[in-house]
């Protein structure tokens, strides 16, 4: 059995050969892409867990590619950029892309990268440990990761599921900001806050009925997120 | 050019006394052709219909009223004692003589002179309006087109120079030269002798004072903006109205205003565009560089993770020496595409409002594959004012600084990063118990491409350290660096202060 399907997006064959050889050789299935239009067709016929997409690419770019994906599927991207910017990596997040690696990258970072990104919390909390929330109009339903806030239904990605779920199985506790890195992302990870505030404000997006002026996900000012839920 | 210009300078110069002679002839064959129509008049009223006194006086005045209007007032009251005279002579009895026997007819003869001295004296005073009024239309007339002709004006070549073209053309002036205080250029068309006129112009327009030399025919007017004089202007032989002239050098002032504002307006934009085409070309290299070295990493490193077991000893070797290549090539295409980006200092400071120790724990958590095993001492003295500095850039130059200390000292001896105030300054400070840097070679540690002498055999660009100072001076701040040869060196920077009430 494989450890996942891959979609390799880069214009540059050698990287395509190199990815493919060093991703097959760890168990992984690749297929690859040369641009964000074939990335798109691949996705439409063949299931993938998890798209590795250039940042810079001719024609459609890697932001574009990656909102069209984020708009209809929640397989999970990682986004290979070239600069190391700020500005890039919350580009790249705010596409919803859930990680990103700048090249060159080593290979056992990007392994590490992908299986961060694979990983599902350790205890899946659809065992009724976690109650539904239903609560003035914003419904969202655990087992089959939809939201409908008055009526408008969105799903989340797996990892915006994760971090929602790990809040929301802690109501109206601050969690601080390496502790939901770490158990969302990984242990290797704990001081990238722009993944959180990136992922957050997606989160808000979907499940707040006014994003602005956030109701359920609340920021605690240099301390971390906490899921208001009125008693 | 030049020797239509002298020319066209002498003429103007010789016309003054040969235009005065001309106009004495046409006044005196005014006063000739005055006087025959007085004898006409005479000739008519004594010999051809011989008419009473006082229809001849009458006659006399019609006379009169017809050469004031027509020609002026010298002709009319020249005029007007002729025929005082022929009256006299001819009507006012005893007639044949200059005399007079009835002192009734005094009275008459001398109401006759103040009559027409008098309307001699309107009509020539009602024709100077109407000359007067001609004139301010011309003016007006002029100033138009030339307002008009400066709208076309090309934008290629220098404003002022064609301000000068459109008056001379404009106004049919002989000589006009305009001095731009701003950018210092003086432009001219008639004037034989530059050097003087340039002096004059300078000296008007700086002590903003007007100059009419009537001998020359030369007008300088000082050009202000507000109170500011902002250059002057020479216009020979054309006789202006002080109006007209004011309305004159304003219309210059204004263009000249305007091609300065334009100019300032093409130059920022002519910056920012090349400033985004080598953003872009940096861009295009930095993707084009990296793309073949992601090849190459990805294949090395995947060949040195331990999971791909099988290598040889002398084989793991090799990889690695290809591995290291990359790295330091992808270290120095990074460092001279950042160091292309910020050189000069023209560049776009992301400002924001941070507290000095989270730059510091920022950068040394971007270094934290690099810092693994070194003894790292952070200490940020406590309430330091929060500064006011592109974070991402300022982390940088920390990490820079740290790599800098981390390449230069023994791997057992500790590296102090802290942050402290002086003087009123925030100071970032790094420092290392290395070798030192000798005095000679402190002031050229922050060139480019320099590199220490003993320290040749390391891995380094020798660009670290001018990014590090180009960020801080784009900041408007200083790089030192204090050392003592064997006891270590510190680098120190200080950082802006954030406003006062920023939070």
């Amino acid at each position: 059995m494989s450890a996942g399907r891959i979609l390799v997006v880069d214009d540059d064959p050698q990287i395509r050969r190199a990815m493919r050889t060093t991703l097959t050789g760890r168990g992984y299935e690749v297929a690859d892409a040369r641009t964000g239009e074939e990335a798109l067709e691949a996705l439409r016929s063949g299931n993938y867990d998890l798209v590795l997409l250039d940042m810079n690419m001719p024609g459609m770019g890697g932001i574009e590619t990656c909102r069209l994906i984020r708009s209809s599927s929640e397989v999970a991207i990682i986004m290979l950029t070239v600069s190391n910017s700020e500005k890039d990596k919350v580009e790249a997040l705010d596409a919803g892309a859930d990680d990103y690696i700048t090249k060159p990258f080593s290979t056992p970072e990007l392994l590490a990268r992908i299986r961060a990104t694979l990983r599902r919390l350790p205890h899946a909390p659809e065992h009724g440990d976690l109650k539904e929330l239903d609560h003035r109009g914003v419904e969202i339903d655990l087992a089959s990761r939809q939201v409908h806030v008055h009526g408008r239904a969105s799903r989340l990605t797996a990892k915006e599921f994760d971090l929602l779920s790990y809040l929301l199985a802690r109501p109206n506790k601050t969690i601080s900001h390496r502790e939901l890195l770490q158990a969302v992302w990984g242990p290797d990870y704990g001081d990238e806050l722009e993944y959180l505030r990136v992922f957050i404000n997606r989160l808000r997006k979907k499940i707040e009925p006014d994003p602005s002026k956030p109701e359920f996900l609340v920021t605690d000012a240099w301390a971390g997120y906490r899921f208001h839920l009125p008693q | 050019m030049n020797m239509s210009t002298a020319s066209r300078a002498r003429s103007g110069s010789d016309s003054v006394p040969r235009k005065f002679i001309q106009n004495a002839i046409w006044l005196a064959a005014r006063i000739l052709l005055s006087l025959g129509l007085i004898m006409v008049v005479t000739f008519l009223s004594f010999r051809l219909l011989p008419v009473n006194e006082i229809t001849a006086g009458f006659l006399y005045l019609v006379a009169i009223l017809f050469i004031a209007t027509v020609a002026g007032l010298v002709e009319s009251t020249i005029a007007s004692i002729a025929a005082m005279l022929s009256f006299n002579y001819y009507f006012i009895p005893p007639i044949g003589t200059l005399t007079v026997s009835d002192s009734r007819n005094w009275v008459a003869l001398f109401a006759f002179l103040a009559t027409s001295l008098t309307a001699s004296q309107l009509s020539a005073r009602a024709k100077r309006r109407t000359r007067e009024v001609v004139d301010r239309q011309n003016e007006i007339e002029r100033l138009y087109s030339l307002s008009r002709a400066l709208l076309l004006t090309d934008a290629t070549r220098p404003i002022a120079k064609q301000i000068v073209e459109q008056i001379a053309q404009a106004f049919e002036s002989p000589a006009v030269a305009l001095y731009n205080r701003g950018t210092g250029e003086i432009f001219r068309a008639g004037f034989d002798d530059p050097a003087a006129i340039d002096t004059e112009l300078k000296d008007a327009a700086v002590r903003s004072e007007f100059l009419h030399d009537e001998h020359r025919g030369l007008t300088i007017t000082p050009i202000r903006l507000g109170r500011q004089p902002i250059g002057s202007l020479a216009v020979r032989g054309a006789s202006l109205s002080d109006a007209a002239l004011q309305s004159l050098v304003n219309l210059v002032a204004i263009w000249l205003e305007r091609a300065l504002s334009q100019e300032t307006l093409n130059r920022a934009e002519i910056a920012t565009r090349s400033e985004e085409l080598k953003s872009t070309l940096l861009d295009a290299i930095a993707h084009e560089f990296k793309t073949p070295l992601t090849s190459i990493k990805a294949v090395t490193t995947d060949l040195l993770s331990d999971s791909a077991a099988g290598l040889e000893q002398h084989q793991r070797e090799l990889i690695s020496i290809a591995d290291e290549g990359a790295d330091r090539l992808s270290t120095l295409v990074t460092q001279a595409i950042q160091l292309a980006r910020i050189e000069g200092g023209k560049f776009q400071l992301n400002r924001g409002i941070h507290l000095p120790g989270s730059l510091i724990s920022s950068a040394l958590r971007q270094m934290k594959s690099l810092t693994d095993g070194r003894e790292i001492k952070v200490c940020v003295a406590e309430e330091l004012p929060l500064v006011f500095v592109d974070a991402e850039l300022v982390q940088m130059v920390i990490a820079h600084l740290i790599d800098n200390a981390l390449k230069y000292s023994p791997r057992r001896t500790p590296i102090s990063i802290g942050a402290r105030m002086s003087d009123g300054h925030t100071i970032i400070y790094i420092a290392d118990r290395g070798a030192g840097i000798g005095e000679e070679e402190q002031s050229r540690i922050f060139d480019k491409f320099y590199r220490g002498r003993k320290e040749q055999h390391l891995k380094g660009t020798g660009m670290g350290l001018a990014i590090a100072r180009e960020i801080i001076h784009a900041h408007g701040e200083e790089i030192r660096v204090s050392s003592k040869p064997g006891e270590g060196s510190e680098f120190s920077f200080s950082l802006p202060l954030a406003p006062r009430g920023g939070e």
